[in-house]
């Protein structure tokens, strides 16, 4: 059982990945089409991009519920700031804006002493509500059609949310394995009274996730309001626990202390592959719904059974 | 009033023996209690007092011997059947629920009931408690809920509730460690309740007056063995001090030992307190010299430490490092400095679970270790850096990058103290270091703190094992309800005037 929730550890995605690959390939003869690849990792992307936040919160120990209202926030600065101000420096302002969410968050959570999970949760539903505010409840159409670039250009036939994503992850993977911002978001998410009597600065380092999680979010609102060329207050609901799910499933520990990056990427196209399946057997959206909730259970059932057998074989005195 | 038979023995334990694997726990013990009567179980750290509570609670099976209890012999599979022949015991850390009233807590799981055993009946409940309460002349509200009591309260309702279940042995473990003195005479007035009421008790303590002030038997216990037992009244507190030391092995430890009184001093401490736990300690810290700190639960040392290195605040106090005056507000401040500090708590605030022994060794230092103040980590360096320091400290691992809690506690412990001195202090505060961990990475750790010491590296070494500071310091602080009660220099110190010192008396 070890060596299966090790193997599973490092090619357990992968493996689901093939299952899935198989599948598509006999039901569609399209799958396999280089086009389609494409659209399906161009969809993967989106989640596991702000899954590169939400890996570096769950490693420091904490959760941000508010992902998806920062998607929302983001387009609808979008929406109003590209008329006045023009494209380069509204995406920047919009990032600005998001991050200071991120930072609010981080401030609450550590300055407060507020359980992140509550923090998080509250600041969504006042992001969202600002959002619908200053949008005045509408939907904002973007006139500017260069701004459609990011979401639905390519670049040597690839998408360019694709390097987008390829350059999140190369900056966070530096982060995470080869800073010592990484290094100290793991140690206060393995033991936080041990980091803080080692003299780290445990409110920097959370603070700095926070905005970190915010900052992925608000560019995944960057390309999806690129691709819709429109500012939507209500985008992406249910995000945020598709964000979890990839997180978790691309083998993230709940517990804190150890975060996967890579498995995000391929989690991420993992449940975007499941969409594709489904969208090809033609069933509703809620069935998608149910998938995503039904993949976190059983992302969370593997993880927890991790955590079990690992504490077993320290018990018992076995090198894992 | 209950019937007190002829013999008026309660409980009698003959020949009792526990044996863990490699360690003989207790052997052949005999103890035995009256009617009312408190008697007093002494004995040092690991003499056998736990071993021999856990027994009478129910949590651990003699390996062999017979307890009698009102003359019938018994025999405790569990705490529950422990608790149903009316024995309770007093832990340290209370089994209340702070979320309940004072009454529930009394009657948990035993609630008086209304309406057909439906709905609990307050109005009985709460009467109830106030009577029990009253039998013991304590005054307190029985709704009030257990978070927002003192720790004294709490004893109080541990004690009713005791009494509740028809207790006729109480046992109590070091019932006054963390008690004022106020509150402690209150104590002394229940118990003093409790014995008109015919029950008995087992009083734990490693305070000795207190066990002289109370008690009618004295039982000493050392290395799992019975010394003896002694009426109070025929005895004195130095032939019981002596009965719990025995004989000393001096310098089993074998290192040279330095002279101190002549070296810089590197740190000094005054006028330092803290609410409740230290009242105006000061001290001095000499270039490379091994400062002990010695005292029993309750002393005060371990948050007089603590706050120096700045993890938690002082009230007052000023701290001179080399020579001039520094403020110390938190953990970082003490690191730029160069004090270093390994908890006594490995687990809780020592080793980083999820990390490797590698970056367990190097995160007080890993931003030293990168390009462009923390960009980059350069790993050859934290590498070498590693290799060096488990090399002097012979930090045994399969590989780099294993996790730590794989390691032995021995190891695990080495890996923090390297994580300490990777740090570059001039001052390293160990508390407990060798608490838990095996007898030969006990002298491995003992070693590494004599050679620290020599290179010029002053330690500060509180310990609960009394050889290890007898034959490891170069002085030794005694500190004693916050307190510093004694202070030994390496000629005059030996063990039998640290027991003495740290439980209060002052030796001549």
């Amino acid at each position: 059982m070890i060596k299966f929730l090790k193997l599973y550890e490092k090619i357990g995605i992968f493996i689901l990945i093939v299952i899935a690959g198989v599948f598509l390939a006999i039901a569609s003869p399209n799958f396999l089409k280089t086009d389609t690849i494409l659209n399906i990792i161009t969809q993967g992307t989106y989640g596991a991009i702000v899954g590169f936040g939400m890996v570096l919160a769950i490693t420091s120990g904490g959760f941000d519920l508010s992902v998806d209202a920062v998607v929302a926030l983001t387009s609808v600065f979008l929406s109003i700031l590209i008329p006045n101000i023009g494209i380069p420096s509204a995406i920047i302002i919009s990032v600005i804006i998001s991050c200071c969410v991120g930072f609010l968050n981080g401030v609450i959570i550590t300055k407060f002493g507020v359980n992140p999970l509550i923090t998080t949760l509250s600041m969504a539903t006042i992001i969202r509500g600002v959002s619908l505010l200053i949008a005045n409840g509408k939907q904002i159409p973007i006139s500017e059609t260069r701004f459609s670039v990011i979401g639905t250009g390519k670049l040597l036939g690839i998408p360019i949310p694709i390097y987008i994503m390829v350059a999140l992850f190369i900056i966070f993977y530096l982060l995470l394995n080869q800073t010592s911002l990484g290094r100290h978001i793991s140690a206060v998410g393995s033991n936080e009274s041990a980091a803080r009597i080692s003299g780290l600065n445990v409110t920097f380092v959370k603070i700095m996730v926070y905005v970190l999680v915010s900052f992925t979010a608000s560019i995944n609102g960057v390309i999806r309001t690129s691709q819709a060329m429109i500012g939507i207050p209500s985008m992406a609901p249910g995000f945020t626990l598709l964000v979890i799910t990839i997180t978790i499933l691309g083998g993230t520990s709940l517990s804190g202390g150890k975060g996967n990056l890579i498995g995000a990427v391929f989690a991420g196209i993992f449940i975007s592959m499941i969409y594709y399946g489904l969208n090809l057997i033609k069933v509703e959206y809620f069935y998608q719904l149910l998938s995503v909730g039904l993949v976190l259970i059983f992302a969370l059932f593997v993880d927890g059974l991790r955590k079990r057998y690992l504490e077993a074989a320290r018990i018992k005195g076995i090198k894992v | 009033m209950r019937e007190i038979p002829e013999n008026n023995t309660l409980l009698s334990m003959t020949g009792i023996t526990k044996i863990f694997p490699g360690v003989i726990a207790l052997k052949d013990v005999d103890f035995e209690t009256k009617y009312g009567e408190v008697h007093a179980l002494v004995g040092e750290n690991g003499a056998g007092k736990s071993t021999l509570i856990k027994i009478l609670s129910g949590l651990y099976r003699p390996d062999s011997g017979d307890i009698l209890l009102e003359g019938r012999k018994v025999f405790f599979a569990n705490t529950h059947q422990s608790q149903q022949n009316n024995i309770a015991v007093i832990y340290q850390e209370f089994n209340l629920v702070p979320e309940l009233s004072v009454a529930e807590n009394i009657f948990i799981g035993r609630e008086p009931k209304t309406f057909g055993k439906i709905f609990i009946n307050w109005k009985k409940m709460n009467a109830n408690a106030k009577e029990m309460l009253d039998r013991l002349d304590i005054e307190l509200d029985c709704k009030r809920f257990v978070s927002d009591l003192s720790v004294a309260e709490r004893q109080m309702v541990e004690i009713a509730k005791a009494l509740s279940l028809d207790a006729k042995l109480i046992i109590m473990d070091e019932p006054t460690a963390t008690l004022t003195e106020k509150e402690v005479v209150k104590l002394f007035e229940i118990i003093a309740e409790l014995k008109k009421q015919g029950v008995s008790i087992i009083y734990i303590s490693h305070r000795l007056e207190e066990a002289f002030k109370l008690s009618e038997r004295i039982t000493v216990l050392r290395d799992g063995k019975k010394i003896g037992t002694k009426l109070t009244t025929q005895t004195s507190q130095d032939e019981i001090v002596s009965m719990m030391v025995g004989k000393v092995v001096k310098d089993y430890f074998g290192g040279s030992k330095s002279v101190s009184a002549e070296r810089e001093v590197l740190l000094e401490i005054k006028n330092y307190s803290i609410a409740d736990h230290v009242y105006n300690v000061g001290f001095k810290l000499h270039k490379g010299e091994i400062l002990g700190f010695a005292g029993v639960l309750g002393s005060g040392i371990h948050s007089l430490l603590r706050s120096i290195y700045g993890a938690t605040p002082k009230t007052k106090g000023e701290i001179f490092f080399e020579g001039s005056p520094v403020e110390i507000n938190s953990t970082k401040d003490a690191i730029k400095l160069g004090i270093g500090f390994v908890t006594e708590d490995r687990k809780g605030e020592g080793i980083l679970y999820d990390m490797s022994v590698l970056q367990n060794l190097t995160i007080i230092v890993i931003k030293s270790l990168t390009f462009l103040k923390g960009l980059f980590v350069k790993a050859k360096k934290e590498k070498e850096v590693f290799n060096s320091m488990s090399n002097s400290l012979d930090i045994k691992f399969a590989n780099l990058n294993q996790r730590i809690i794989f390691l032995s506690g021995g190891n695990q412990q080495k890996v923090i103290i390297g994580r300490t001195l990777l740090s570059n202090c001039k001052v390293l505060i160990l508390l407990e270091p060798t608490r838990g961990i095996d007898v030969g990475a006990k002298a491995e750790i003992h070693r590494i703190m004599r050679e620290l010491a020599n290179k010029g590296i002053s330690i500060i070494l509180s310990s609960s094992e009394l050889p290890e500071l007898v034959n490891l310091t170069d002085r030794c602080i005694a500190l004693y309800k916050g307190k510093i009660n004694a202070e030994f220099t390496r000629e005059t110190m030996d063990e039998e005037k640290l027991v003495a010192a740290q439980i209060g008396q002052v030796k001549k």
